[in-house]
């Protein structure tokens, strides 16, 4: 049966001389007033202009049709304005549609009658659409306006204090047992040389006591579902057997028999059985190491229990399975520690080789010796050579650079310095990576307290051996340098833990492990899924100043997307799929690019996810049974579009 | 004998091919008008059997063009649309049509240039091969 034809109502802009100049408008409007389905045909000067506007809107107004159709620029340009016009006349936005004779005809076409021929033809395939065009509704959806942050190092604490203070309840969870991240297990910041433990406490103290914020530590995110607005955090809090009532008095650390090797201070010191990773930890409460503890061991000790003032050791605590709704999620993993073992030993306090990170402990004032650069025998170093690029820029390494190690290794000159007194230190470096004002000011200053940069086209090929007590340094094609330590400076690699985040939150990571931003300018802290976002190292390795910026841009982003009592608008164009045709083969299930569709085990039926589906239409091209459909751009619609651009 | 005009489709992704082919117009590139455009919102959308219904309702000619590999819109709708050609245009020259009739390309949104130079290059290269003369015997394979 063939309905009634709709009636299209035409209008064509002429775009000043931009269109009229080389399409053949009277022609045009002579062609399509002639077609049985065109309503009418209205001709403006330039409609995109606020008198061009108001003459759609009385033109649609007066003389009502089923649909309209507007032959002028490109409707990425303009489709949003005229359905926004004709949308104020009650046109529903399926039934507003533009062609796009500028772009694709006036401006490409010398010949004014192939411009014309061709305008005609997209004119043609638009009339040809409107016919199979359905009304697309404008979902909304209430939201969530909770976030959930995971990582607590510096980019998460400033994210989550950011949207705390805007009046949002944030959840942290940590992996570690208590916040501060990286940057906690440093001393001071290069170039501006700020003191970490200084920048981070009242951070860490506000988080403390903020009403919006609760803190998570000690467990494990196991699941990340959902989409913008709506996702459900499933995470694992490990047992802890101590309460909250712990104040970190460690007067429980005194009596603990047991020594354990500590991950906080990379394997260099020792703390209790029970422990805090260092005074002043947010949380403050210890917590007890159930595999080294001989309570649980072989159950000889009890001495903590005794010893709390505060009657907060708790044997019987459980790991404990938490869920919490948000509408969007902030990943501040952080990176990871590159694996240079297979480098000078990898580093080892004994031989007097350091990784930067060791040197970091070594140096911080929280750290296994307090703060005093010395070997592991306790002799203090007089001399000291860094090697740039340890581990980075190498096939079997980092493939790249880090971007910040070069200034942290000029930075371990000026601690050795502001520690054990004038030494000589050397720098042996291949490419430099400094910019900025403030580094390079830094890097003359450390020329002019006395730092030697010593240049070598491959510091990965310089070889370190023992000799006496000393070692001797030597670069390739260089003088041999005698030390007494040798700093090794890492880039920041991906974090495993982004590896099974990405996993559990279905987000992709670049070839390098971290995570892929949904745009690399435009939406840089975004990941590949909407709603999940990547702040500080677990992006791309950064400093302390760009993993801050990160994790407060993620936040800003949520803060103007998920507003309380606002809807939050989805897309239109949305797959749908036809329940009747369904085979139930879950192709569409395969392809989706979102993980959007879902199969009804009950029904034997695929089903899409309106609310997480972006109408790419690769499920719709995929279905072998027409039964997944793209909004706007079914095969009918394509089909008619088609037919009106070949047939002429 | 009338100088033979061929009908070449593309269908063009909107945040690239689609934008390229502005970017084009922009610019002023001219290409032939026998090339005519068909929006999908990803390269992804489209299916061999659209492919095949543009050659039944007269393309001498059909390009799917999409975003650059890793710039998908949608993640990977590209790549999906290419695992598809791959095949299809194993199968299209056992169908009697051309392997040249038929082209899978990637234009960015900033390359008004190559947009330009891809429809140029397969208008000449459908010219070459003239009409497309199976007309009928595709319709029959569709059909079935």
């Amino acid at each position: 049966m063939q309905e009634k034809k709709r009636s299209v109502g035409v209008f064509l802009c002429k775009c000043g001389t931009n269109i009229a100049g080389a399409v053949d408008m009277d022609a045009l409007q002579k062609w399509a007033q002639e077609r049985g389905d065109v309503a009418w045909v209205a001709t403006h000067e330039l409609l995109c202009a606020p008198a061009g506007k108001d003459f759609v809107k009385e033109t649609v107004e007066k003389q009502p049709c089923d649909s309209v159709l507007i032959a002028a620029c490109s409707p990425k340009m303009h489709e949003k304005t005229f359905r926004g016009v004709a949308g104020e006349k009650g046109y529903n936005p399926a039934h507003v549609n533009m062609v796009n004779i500028r772009e694709q005809a006036a401006w490409v076409t010398p010949d004014t009658l192939e411009a014309t021929d061709k305008a005609r033809a997209l004119l043609r395939a638009g009339l040809e659409r409107a016919q199979r065009h359905e009304d697309l509704d404008s979902p909304t959806m209430e939201c969530r306006t909770e976030a959930v942050v995971v990582g607590g190092g510096i980019a998460g604490i400033e994210a989550a204090l950011m949207l705390a203070d805007a009046g949002r309840k944030v959840t942290i969870i940590e992996r570690d047992i208590s916040l501060g991240g990286k940057v906690i297990q440093t001393e001071e910041v290069a170039p501006a040389m700020e003191c970490a433990p200084c920048l981070l406490a009242p951070r860490l103290s506000e988080i403390r006591d903020h009403k919006n914020i609760t803190v998570v530590t000690n467990a494990e995110v196991t699941d990340i579902l959902g989409f913008l607005g709506n996702f459900t955090v499933k995470a694992t809090r490990k047992a802890r057997y101590i309460t909250s009532a712990c104040i970190g008095c460690e007067a429980c650390f005194e009596v603990c028999p047991e020594s354990v090797r500590s991950t906080f201070h990379l394997g260099m010191g020792d703390h209790k059985a029970v422990y805090t990773a260092f005074p002043g930890s947010v949380p403050a409460a210890a917590v007890i190491d159930r595999e080294h503890c001989r309570h649980f061991t072989d159950g000889s000790c009890s001495a903590c229990v005794e010893a709390c003032p505060f009657g907060a050791i708790n044997f019987e605590d459980t790991d404990e399975l938490l869920e919490f709704n948000a509408g969007a999620v902030i990943l501040a993993t952080g990176g990871g520690d590159p694996d240079i073992s297979s480098l000078y030993g990898g580093g080892d306090w004994k031989t007097n080789v350091l990784t930067m990170p060791q040197f970091e402990r070594l140096a911080a004032s929280n750290g296994p010796t307090g703060g005093e650069i010395v070997g592991a025998d306790g002799t203090v170093p007089k001399s000291l050579a860094v090697i740039h690029c340890a581990g980075s820029l190498r096939p079997d390494g980092l493939s790249y650079c880090s971007g910040i190690c070069c200034v942290n290794a000029l930075k371990v000159g000026e601690l050795f310095r502001k520690k054990n007194g004038e030494g000589m230190v050397v720098n042996i470096h291949g490419r430099l990576t400094l910019s900025g004002p403030s580094q390079e000011q830094f890097y003359r200053q450390q020329l002019h307290e006395g730092t030697v940069m010593v240049y070598t086209a491959d510091p990965a090929k310089t070889t370190i051996e023992k000799a006496g007590g000393k070692l001797r340094v030597q670069p390739e094609g260089g003088e041999p340098i005698e030390v007494d330590m040798v700093v090794l400076s890492t880039g920041i690699d991906s974090s495993p833990t982004a590896v099974e985040v990405a996993g559990i939150a279905a987000v992709d990571l670049d070839d390098s492990g971290f995570f892929k931003p949904g745009h690399s300018l435009l939406q840089a802290t975004t990941t590949t899924i909407d709603g999940i976002y990547a702040a500080g190292c677990c992006a791309s390795p950064c400093d302390v100043s760009t993993a801050v910026t990160r994790g407060q841009a993620a936040a800003g982003d949520v803060l103007s997307r998920l507003v309380e009592g606002r809807k939050l608008e989805l897309e239109m164009m949305t797959s749908f799929i036809d329940e009747e045709l369904c085979a139930g083969c879950k192709m569409c299930l395969a392809v989706c690019p979102y993980k959007a569709i879902s199969f009804d085990q009950e029904k034997a039926v695929s089903r899409v996810n309106e609310a997480i589906c972006r109408g790419c239409g690769t499920c719709a091209a995929t279905c072998p049974g027409g039964a997944a459909q793209a909004r706007h751009y079914t095969n009918g619609q394509l089909s008619a579009e088609l037919r009106g651009v070949l047939n002429g | 004998m009338a100088e033979f005009v061929p009908k070449i489709v593309a269908f063009v992704c909107n945040w690239c091919s689609y934008a390229g082919a502005d970017g084009a117009g922009g610019q002023k590139l001219t290409y032939p008008s026998s090339v005519k455009l068909i929006r999908v919102m990803c390269s992804g959308r489209v299916d061999p059997q659209t492919v095949m219904e543009a050659f039944r309702e007269g393309a001498d000619g059909v390009m799917v063009l999409g975003c650059h590999p890793g710039d998908c819109h949608y993640r990977s709708g590209n790549m999906k649309a290419q695992r598809r050609f791959k095949i299809f245009s194993m199968l299209l020259s056992q169908m009697g049509i051309e392997n040249d009739r038929f082209l899978l390309d990637w234009v960015a949104a900033g390359e008004g240039k190559k947009f330009a130079e891809v429809a140029n290059r397969m208008h000449e290269q459908v010219v070459r091969l003239g009409p497309l003369s199976i007309r009928g015997k595709v319709e029959r394979v569709v059909a079935v």
